[in-house]
């Protein structure tokens, strides 16, 4: 089986971050970069479908800037066999019309059995990519994954996907198929050294996103701003222990205690 | 391209019911208040839900009628929804950011070759410009984005916007004098008045398609989570607490209190420190307590969604630009693990001293 997983390069959320100065991109320090969490859920699946399918090869593919390899070494050393960067030079970040556009574009013809990808990309958080990507290739999607089973002929996934209130939705896909997978599917492996080390020296193969047709821009960023605390949050000040003090008596207060 | 609104609803059966939120989007988008939205309803057996719909102001419904629209799919919605949309060439195209709606949107933007905005919890319009705004980087962030042009796909944010208008009482208007439909009433069918006036339904059937996809119906889950909906108080965990063994802590200031409960953070739950009926969110439980102690909790839009109607938010978490901080009344920029054992001992103080300490 040949299995694709989509994967982006995220800036760390809980790292400071500065907004550039037209207003519409965001960056972070050069070591506060990191595989976006919710792909890392779909390399782990994927490298799960291949330890039960064995003759799958699992590639990792990313677009983005050169800095965005790192993502692509991050999932050869949890195990992936290949990486595809479409290096797209420039730090704004492509919307996801853009982005499922190019990868449609570069995959042309070739066949693939399984796309995965994560839910959402923990910065912009559109979900879109996934089954942007499915309809441009004209498959079957599920998105919001929580658990897949391939029949042993690898001709048919079982798949259950996230709906409001705990509740699942069952359906069934003929391969090839997309799945965007949602967190808590799996538990991604944390690699291995030895696979670090391998990972060094795998081949990443570059398609330059100027070679591929012109993806369609349907939307632009206006801006991207701080978000505001409502005015009404009251931030307690002082040592640790007043405000304890503080919030038990608010608690007592409001009856709570 | 012309100026008309049009709204998805949510596929019958379906815990989410999202559908008159996004309506009153809708029309709080139309620059003329008088023209319709244009209700899209896909669905077997709709005639009653379909004019249901249309007895809210300023609605006219279309619904889509084929067996194999019985139940959501992607694929079949993608289908049975382009063609009749393309025909109408709304400015906007609004659907739920639900399961269903941030399943199919993206793929049917693509379809008709349109703008796609996910997500979104509002809007602001500069003359005859519209850009929507959503979040992003966990609710850090704020993006606004503009269509380019031609038409454009938006999901709406379940609870973002309708969190502007009064939750309930009669009288209601919300921004831009849109009225807010009422509440869910009961069935009353084929109300829709004879004679001359516009024709409010219409029901356009289509043949079975041939899908890819099966659905196969929906899996119930145990729910273990009466104790969440029933607390006073609820001391929610997220991925900030550091690690599993720093629960006990969270369940000791829960102790504190007569009807708590703990709740949990989709991350808490993904690591499995907790089940995941205890995750609070827009796809996990929707809570309201008079108490909710968000600890070490980011704040993610989707989280804040099961949790905003809560009477008083109390926010712990050491990165004081954490999005949670954005909804709680009080906030404490502290690390958990040094914080709590005070807070625990300053509640259990008060408790010992018969409540009036």
């Amino acid at each position: 089986m040949k299995i694709m997983v989509c994967v982006k390069q995220v800036p760390d959320a809980e790292a400071p971050f500065s907004i550039s100065s037209d207003g519409r991109s965001v960056s972070v320090a050069e070591g506060a970069w990191r595989l976006n969490g919710f792909d890392a859920f779909a390399v782990e699946e994927a490298l799960r479908i291949r330890e039960a399918f064995p003759d799958t090869t699992v590639e990792a593919l990313t677009v983005g800037p050169a800095r965005a390899s790192d993502v692509l070494r991050r999932a050869m050393a949890m195990g992936a066999d290949r990486g595809i960067h479409i290096l797209r030079p420039g730090e704004d970040d492509p919307l996801p019309g853009e982005v499922a556009a190019l990868i449609a574009s570069s995959i042309g013809g070739r066949q693939l059995d399984l796309i995965l990808a994560g839910v959402m990309a923990e910065d912009d958080m559109q979900g879109q990519t996934g089954p942007m990507l499915a309809e441009y290739l004209g498959l079957p999607c599920a998105t919001a994954v929580m658990a897949q089973k391939i029949a042993p002929a690898g001709e048919i996934a079982r798949v259950e996907r996230e709906l409001e209130g705990g509740l699942r939705e069952a359906l069934e896909l003929p391969l090839p198929a997309l799945l965007t997978v949602q967190s808590g599917i799996n538990r991604p492996r944390y690699p291995a050294l030895s696979h670090v080390l391998r990972s060094r020296t795998q081949p990443i193969e570059i398609i330059h996103a100027g070679r591929l047709p012109v993806p369609p821009r349907r939307e632009r960023i206006v801006r991207i701003t701080r978000r505001e605390t409502s005015g009404k949050t009251l931030f307690l000040a002082g040592t640790s222990r007043e405000k304890a003090e503080y919030l038990a008596d608010y608690f007592l207060e409001k009856a709570l205690l | 391209m012309g100026e008309a609104i049009a709204v998805i609803a949510e596929a019958k059966g379906k815990p989410g019911f999202f559908t008159e939120e996004v309506i009153a989007f809708a029309q709080a988008l139309r620059e003329d208040p008088t023209v319709p939205v244009r209700v899209f309803v896909p669905g077997m057996g709709i005639g009653v839900h379909a004019h249901e719909l249309a007895r809210l102001p300023g609605v006219v419904v279309t619904g889509i009628e084929g067996e194999s629209l019985a139940c959501y799919n992607a694929e079949a919605w993608k289908t049975a929804l382009a063609p009749p949309i393309a025909a109408l060439k709304p400015r906007f195209i609004c659907v739920a950011h639900s399961a269903d709606g941030a399943d199919f949107a993206p793929g049917l933007a693509v379809r008709l070759g349109t703008a796609c905005i996910t997500a979104v919890e509002s809007f602001r319009r500069t003359g005859a410009a519209v850009t929507f705004i959503r979040s992003t980087l966990k609710g850090k962030l704020s993006m606004e984005i503009a269509p380019e042009g031609g038409m454009a796909v938006v999901t709406v944010l379940p609870g973002s916007f309708a969190r502007e208008v009064p939750p309930s009482g009669a009288g209601k208007n919300g921004r831009n004098g849109a009225p807010i439909p009422p509440g869910r009433e009961a069935p009353s069918p084929f109300t829709e008045e004879k004679g001359a006036k516009q024709k409010t339904v219409e029901i356009l059937g289509i043949p079975p398609l041939a899908l890819k996809t099966r659905t196969l119906g929906t899996i119930p889950v145990p729910d273990q989570s009466a104790d969440l909906t029933a607390a006073e108080v609820i001391v929610a965990a997220g991925r900030g607490i550091g690690g599993e063994e720093n629960l006990a802590l969270l369940g000791r200031l829960g102790a504190c209190f007569s009807r708590s409960a703990l709740g949990a953070s989709r991350a808490v739950c993904d690591a499995g420190w907790l089940p995941r009926s205890l995750q609070v969110g827009q796809t996990g439980r929707r809570v309201s307590p008079r108490l909710y102690i968000a600890c070490g909790i980011s704040g993610a839009p989707q989280h804040l969604a099961g949790m905003r109607g809560s009477q008083c938010i109390v926010a712990i978490n050491q990165d004081p630009q954490a999005a949670i901080f954005q909804v709680a009344d009080v906030a404490a920029v502290e690390e958990l693990t040094l914080f709590l054992p005070l807070l625990i001992e300053a509640c259990l103080k008060r408790r010992g001293t018969g409540g009036r300490g």
